[in-house]
């Protein structure tokens, strides 16, 4: 199996990513579509990293990482959510100019 | 020769299937709880092709703290939120133009790598290299993954 086949679902899945980050204001929806855009880059980091033996491990360890962060940053923007939420009965990103100082 | 007579193709295509009508459904879905829920089919089947690439540790990472932590706090926490109607952009024909035209270009560039995968990721090479030359990054990602934790406290404490 080449890893052009592999390489086009991710970027099948980065197309969807960002029509649904084009087409959403719920806060939630977003975050959701960066997931899939996150997925994508993942995938496509991952066959790039497996063409090479030198640069395979290199791109586990920087994928492993990754995944840590992306974790921790759905943690961030959920938590901003809910805190929209109860303050504002809303989840439409919009609405967040309205938090300026 | 059929793809379907090999059984890592036929693997493939039902997990690149999966991924991405699941990334459909997450887009799509009118209940934001069952579009979270597509997420962690979306990270199933990436997990599935992780393994395909040669790189299995990672698919097992992908499905503990992904899928099973990152995800499922969206699933906890969306439902926790009332679904709001929120007045949605009209771009919708001008955002599928422009994600098809994106895929198109990705597809073309990424058509050079005919080359297939020959590499099988050993974990002794992993953790020697996250220990030795990325530990500070390792750190980093340690202790941003314990802020979620304190943010998931706080949230079930309804201290904001």
């Amino acid at each position: 199996m080449e890893a052009a086949w592999f390489l086009y679902v991710s970027a099948i899945l980065f197309a969807i990513g960002i029509y649904g980050l084009l087409t959403r204001r719920n806060m939630i929806r977003m975050l959701l579509s960066a997931e899939i855009i996150f997925n994508a880059a993942l995938l496509a980091f991952l066959s790039l990293a497996s063409l090479d033996a030198g640069y395979g491990p290199v791109g586990g360890a920087i994928v492993v990482i990754a995944i840590s962060l992306s974790a921790a940053e759905v943690g961030v923007i959920v938590s901003i959510a809910i805190m929209m939420f109860r303050m504002r009965r809303a989840l439409d990103v919009y609405e967040l100019r309205k938090f300026k100082g | 020769m059929s793809p379907w007579s090999d059984p890592l193709s036929v693997v493939f295509i039902l997990s690149s299937l999966m991924a991405v009508i699941a990334a459909i459904l997450i887009v799509h879905h009118r209940s934001i709880v069952y579009s979270a829920f597509f997420l962690s089919i979306l990270g199933v089947g990436n997990a599935i092709l992780f393994t395909l690439l040669g790189f299995p540790i990672i698919a097992l990472f992908h499905l503990s703290v992904y899928v099973g932590a990152a995800v499922t706090f969206i699933l906890f926490s969306v439902v926790m939120l009332k679904e709001a109607p929120v007045v949605e952009p009209p771009v919708k024909a001008l955002a599928v133009i422009a994600a098809g035209v994106l895929a198109l270009i990705m597809m073309k560039i990424f058509s050079v790598f005919t080359a297939e995968p020959s590499f099988f990721l050993n974990y002794r090479d992993l953790t020697a290299l996250l220990v030795t030359k990325y530990w500070f990054a390792l750190i980093v990602a340690a202790i941003a993954l314990v802020t979620t934790l304190i943010e998931a406290i706080t949230l079930a404490r309804r201290e904001v």
